[in-house]
């Protein structure tokens, strides 16, 4: 090969210059093929030193560049722009680490001389083969598909439509709301009053930004951020289907609750066991009552029921059980209400003092570690729990259940359709559990709300506007979208179709062309990690930038 | 209401994260923090919960991001002076200390810190190690570039005017001892306030024996102490030497006086069992806790995986912590109202979140509210957690109320799509 290599080396002041023999460096460089010429410079990263690099890659009339100097954390991207100012591919550049690896490592001056000389050359060996890999520009749909018409979906769906961007609401069934639209009440520093989700419910209907679908589902999705095709399906009597193209899709599908039936120890089934749904129901109605017509003269509210099952805390239920026992209090005279917990769990900073006050109102709260068991005992139902290694009862006219929250029926088909995955626990599992909270491994999918976890209403608005943000950042009208350049593919010719790489992509880009009978990656969608280049068992699959000849001639140079 | 620039105040990962998200979208971000680095709390922690992540594997990328990204521009060892206008235009006015310290040309290769004569306490590294004059505050701070402490200097502060052994030292031409404090001022659209939080002062409550016994500890003091780049390289030297055979985590320090619940220590404390279990495996383990608050859908089986270790979580309804000849020892009442007792090598104090200092001087600065337990206030009862009450100013992250790092980040995206939809 005829290459034009240029090697230049940083001294970064006296760093590399006192513990690395930079002349015995490029003497030993300089001899090597292809290199066209080797140069050192006091500071490379500095404004002179860019400078420098610029003039230098126009003069040389270079094919390659090889930078030696610090760790490409701090500084592969300033060379690489001072390429692009260059008018330079910069992924004809590679940068080579001399001052971590070498000059601060290593004491003794000659080895860490020679250390360097044997990093240069493998980067000398491996810059020949790269190739310029060029940057894409793909056009992009602003407009979103929201997935689940809840308090998240809501949100979703006000903070994205605009005149440039319309939104596609998908609610299965026939009304907007979801459970939000069923509670009673909201606790006080949430306002209390439930007229903001009707609000928001009319400003959804109200947007000609907004296409609303109730009775709906979503069909049909393929493609990628900012190009997906889908297919709404309604039942009913519009029943029909819409096809739309939509940027980015956001999943607020919600929730649903532990049934308590699943385990008899609870009780439910017995007269006056409610479920804390059907009490918020009795409370919206205004009717609180025994099956006899009587109010309760005394309530016994129990907590967790499910954790120990579903192995996760709600997060919610404490709050709302101790909304029911300010309600009882406020509104049933002599009313005697108990809680039944195994931990309190207040994690919001108004949480305790809502708490102490039901506390002062006469709510009794006691702690049972263990099992609860609730049985009909005469025309009342006994509540028998244990504590610090004591059994112990109590008798009451009215049970209310507070049962976990679990992912929502439809969660198993849905991941399947967007193919995204689910956590341990059955919701939607984040990209990132603590970095990137509501991003899914397919980019321009995002989840919000309960549908990826317990959560209050609040925190699912903070979800919801989360992922706008997210979409109103990365989703411009008229800005194009610029993907990954650093791609893998697969060579057709060596491909058999066994498709294990499918199953090794975590961002599902590979797709089975069952025409031609070969894997594909997509390059709009792949993240350049490389799992698939080593799962292909025929050796088809290609990282373009770290090519198996790059990396042979390195290591090979390096190992010399 | 067009594009314009935004002001997020604090660098902590919310401030970062909403700095990031903005640039992203094309939009000037001027970033503020008085420190002279950014990262907030989280830089100091060794891992993080609940999947036990090297904390510094996930921060430093996003600090480098930040210090590389064209659309933000950093200020830094800055605060807010005023705001005036109204959203769409607010007029705000910073002030900047002089850093002494050139961006630009320093490099971070620490050939400055030695010589100088200064020897002070590491308040970042909770007093656990010393620092110079001239320095940073840990190792891996970003930028890596030092600053001069303008009080304890002594050319500075005038007790050897003619010092100048670090400005010999540097062969980069980085120090400047002219360089002076600077008020600018800048035009935003928005502002966004990420400040953070502080600790609950725990020598306040004599009860746990903070300050008076050597090697009781607060949750910060140990994070410090474990993480690899902390003073001691992740040996638990204990300020007095001995056996470590029985170390005790109290929960909820604080809480009480403060009248909430942190919402995060059960599992920073469950985390801090993870480690020394790991670290010391024949040592006993003790979490003391009054309710465990461990929400969300993966902390739980991270406290029973904690369990399963043999970590033992005691239920409390009072405790103390005493000395016993050699040793400390913690007693405890349980809800049946008996007391026992148990001997101890270390006691780590995990203390309530409190609002951070400045906070209330902040609010007024900005004209927005607190609420009765000193952070700001935010229009939850609007259902519109992250705006105030002025429009145009958002509260994200710990500056709200505590919360972990997801909660954090999350708010900081919010906050961000709020005013992104404004820009339309
Ligand atoms: C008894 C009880 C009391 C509560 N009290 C309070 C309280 O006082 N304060 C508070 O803050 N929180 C409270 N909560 C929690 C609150 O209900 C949730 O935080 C909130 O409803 C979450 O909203 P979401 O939009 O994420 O989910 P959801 O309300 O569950 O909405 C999801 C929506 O998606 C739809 N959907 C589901 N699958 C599909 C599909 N495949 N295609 C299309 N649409 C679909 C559903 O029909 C539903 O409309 C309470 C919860 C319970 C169980
Ligand atoms: C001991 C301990 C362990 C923890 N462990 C975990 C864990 O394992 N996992 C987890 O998820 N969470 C953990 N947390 C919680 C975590 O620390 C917080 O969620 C996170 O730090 C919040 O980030 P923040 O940006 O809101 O605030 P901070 O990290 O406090 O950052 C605020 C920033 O603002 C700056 N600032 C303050 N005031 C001003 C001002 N006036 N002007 C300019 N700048 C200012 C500060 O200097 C700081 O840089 C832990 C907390 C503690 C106390
Ligand atoms: S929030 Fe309370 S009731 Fe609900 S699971 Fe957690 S501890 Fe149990
Ligand atoms: S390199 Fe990674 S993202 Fe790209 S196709 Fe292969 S496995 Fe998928
Ligand atoms: S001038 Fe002297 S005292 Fe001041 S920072 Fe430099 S070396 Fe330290
Ligand atoms: S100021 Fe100079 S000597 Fe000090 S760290 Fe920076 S470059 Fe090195």
């Amino acid at each position: 090969m005829n290459g034009q290599i240029g090697v230049y080396i940083c001294e970064c002041g006296p760093n590399i210059k006192d513990r690395i023999d930079i002349d015995k460096v490029i003497e030993d460089i300089s001899s090597l093929g292809d290199v066209k010429t080797v140069k050192r410079f006091p500071l490379l990263c500095s404004n002179d030193g860019k400078k420098f690099l610029e003039e230098e890659i126009k003069k040389e009339d270079l094919s390659h560049l090889v930078v030696a100097a610090c760790s490409p954390r701090e500084h592969e991207k300033t060379f690489m722009d001072v390429c692009e100012q260059a008018d330079f591919n910069p992924y004809l550049f590679q940068l080579i680490n001399i001052r971590e690896h070498c000059a601060w490592m290593i004491s003794d001056k000659n080895e860490a001389t020679a250390k360097a000389i044997k990093y240069i050359r493998a980067g000398i060996r491996r810059v020949a083969l790269h190739r310029p890999l060029e940057k894409k520009e793909i056009e992009s749909i602003p407009d979103v598909l929201v997935i689940g018409g809840g308090v998240s979906g809501l949100e979703a769906s006000l903070s994205l439509a605009g005149k440039d961007r319309r939104v596609y609401l998908v609610e299965k069934t026939g009304s907007l709301g979801g459970m939000a639209k069923k509670l009673s009440q909201l606790l006080p520093n949430q306002g209390s009053n439930l007229s903001l989700i009707d609000e928001k419910v009319e400003q959804v209907h109200n947007n000609e930004n907004i296409l609303v679908s109730t009775s709906s589902t979503v069909g049909d999705v393929r493609g990628f951020l900012g190009n997906f095709e889908i297919v709404i399906h309604t039942d009913g009597e519009t029943s029909g289907f819409r096809k739309a193209q939509v940027g980015a899709i956001v999943v607020a599908t919600g929730f649903d609750v532990f049934d308590p039936e699943e385990n008899s120890q609870y009780g439910y089934g017995i007269d006056n066991v409610f479920t804390a749904q059907e009490f918020e129901e009795q409370i919206k109605s205004g009717n609180v009552l025994l099956k006899s017509g009587k109010p309760p003269e005394s309530v016994a509210i129990i907590h967790c029921v499910g954790r120990k099952e579903r192995g996760y805390c709600s997060k919610v239920c404490c709050c709302y059980s101790i909304k029911f026992a300010h309600y009882l209090k406020d509104n049933l005279s002599n009313v005697n209400v108990s809680e039944l917990y195994v931990d309190l769990c207040l994690p919001h900073k108004s949480d305790q003092e809502y708490f102490e006050e039901a506390k002062k109102k006469g709510v009794h709260f006691v702690r049972s570690e263990e099992e609860i068991n609730v049985n009909q005992k005469g025309d009342q139902i006994e509540v028998e729990y244990h504590s610090e290694g004591k059994t112990d009862s109590i008798v009451v006219d009215m049970v209310v259940l507070a049962p976990a929250m679990i992912p929502s029926g439809d969660t198993p088909e849905l991941a399947h359709l967007l193919n995204i995955p689910l956590d341990k626990s059955g919701f939607f599992k984040e990209i990132h559990e603590v970095l990137d909270p509501i991003s899914t491994p397919i980019e321009g999918i995002y989840i919000a709300g309960c549908a990826t976890g317990p959560k209050n209403i609040p925190e699912s608005i903070v979800q919801s506007q989360a992922a706008s943000g997210k979409i109103l950042s990365s989703l411009i009208p008229g800005e194009k979208i610029v993907p990954e350049v650093k791609v893998s593919e697969i060579r057709e010719e060596f491909c058999t179709g066994c498709q294990t790489c499918l199953s090794v992509c975590f961002y599902g880009a590979i797709r089975f062309d069952s025409f031609k009978g070969i894997s594909v990656v997509n390059e709009a969608i792949c993240r350049g990690c490389g799992s698939c280049v080593g799962s292909c068992p025929s050796g088809a699959i290609r990282s373009k930038h770290f090519t198996y000849p790059q990396l042979y001639r390195e290591i090979l140079e390096a190992l010399r | 209401m067009k594009k314009q620039n935004v002001l997020v105040v604090g660098a902590g990962l919310a401030g970062m994260k909403a700095a990031l998200l903005l640039a992203n979208a094309g939009v000037t971000v001027y970033l503020l923090e008085k420190e002279s680095l950014i990262g907030g709390q989280t830089i100091k922690f060794e891992e993080v919960y609940p999947n036990m992540e090297c904390a510094t594997c996930m921060v430093s990328p996003i600090q480098q991001d930040v210090l590389q990204n064209k659309n933000i521009e950093l200020f830094l060892l800055s605060e807010l002076e005023s705001v005036e206008g109204e959203t769409g235009r607010f007029k705000v006015k910073i002030s900047k200390k002089a850093r002494y310290v050139s961006l630009v040309n320093c490099i971070g290769c620490d050939a400055c810190y030695e010589p100088c004569p200064v020897n002070l306490d590491n308040e970042f590294e909770e007093n656990l190690s010393k620092k110079k004059a001239i320095s940073v505050p840990c190792a891996g701070a970003l930028p890596n570039v030092p600053n001069i402490d303008p009080e304890n200097c002594l050319r500075l502060n005038g007790k050897k005017k003619e010092c100048k052994a670090c400005q010999e030292a540097c062969v980069f031409d980085a120090i400047d001892f002219t360089e002076k404090d600077e008020t600018l001022d800048l035009e935003v659209g928005a502002i966004l306030v990420a400040t953070g939080f502080d600790l609950f002062d725990i020598e306040t409550l004599p009860q746990f024996g903070y300050g008076k016994f050597p090697n009781v500890y607060s949750a910060m003091e140990f994070e410090r102490l474990y993480a690899q780049n902390g003073p001691t390289e992740g040996e638990l030297i204990l300020r007095k030497d001995g056996d470590l055979k029985s170390i005790g985590i109290i929960h909820c320090v604080g809480r009480k006086e403060q009248g909430y619940c942190s919402g995060v220590c059960c599992m920073y404390s469950a985390k801090f069992a993870h480690f020394l279990k790991h670290k010391i495996h024949e040592a006993k383990i003790y979490e003391f806790y009054t309710d465990l608050c461990i929400p969300g859908k993966s902390h739980q089986s991270f406290y029973e995986e904690t369990r399963q270790k043999g970590v033992d979580f005691i239920h409390n309804e009072t405790i103390r912590v005493e000395s016993q000849k050699d040793r400390l020892q913690i007693t405890y009442r349980d809800g049946n109202g008996s007391d026992s007792v148990v001997p101890m090598d270390m006691v780590i104090l995990s203390p309530a979140m409190i609002p951070g200092k400045g906070t209330e001087q902040l609010a007024k600065t900005l004209g927005i509210n607190l609420d009765k337990h000193g952070f700001f206030n935010t229009q939850n009862e609007r259902l519109s957690p992250v705006s105030t009450e002025r429009e145009g100013i958002f509260v994200i992250g710990c500056a709200e109320g505590p919360k972990d790092i997801p909660d954090s980040v999350l708010q900081a995206e919010a906050a961000v799509g709020k005013i992104l939809a404004s820009f339309r």
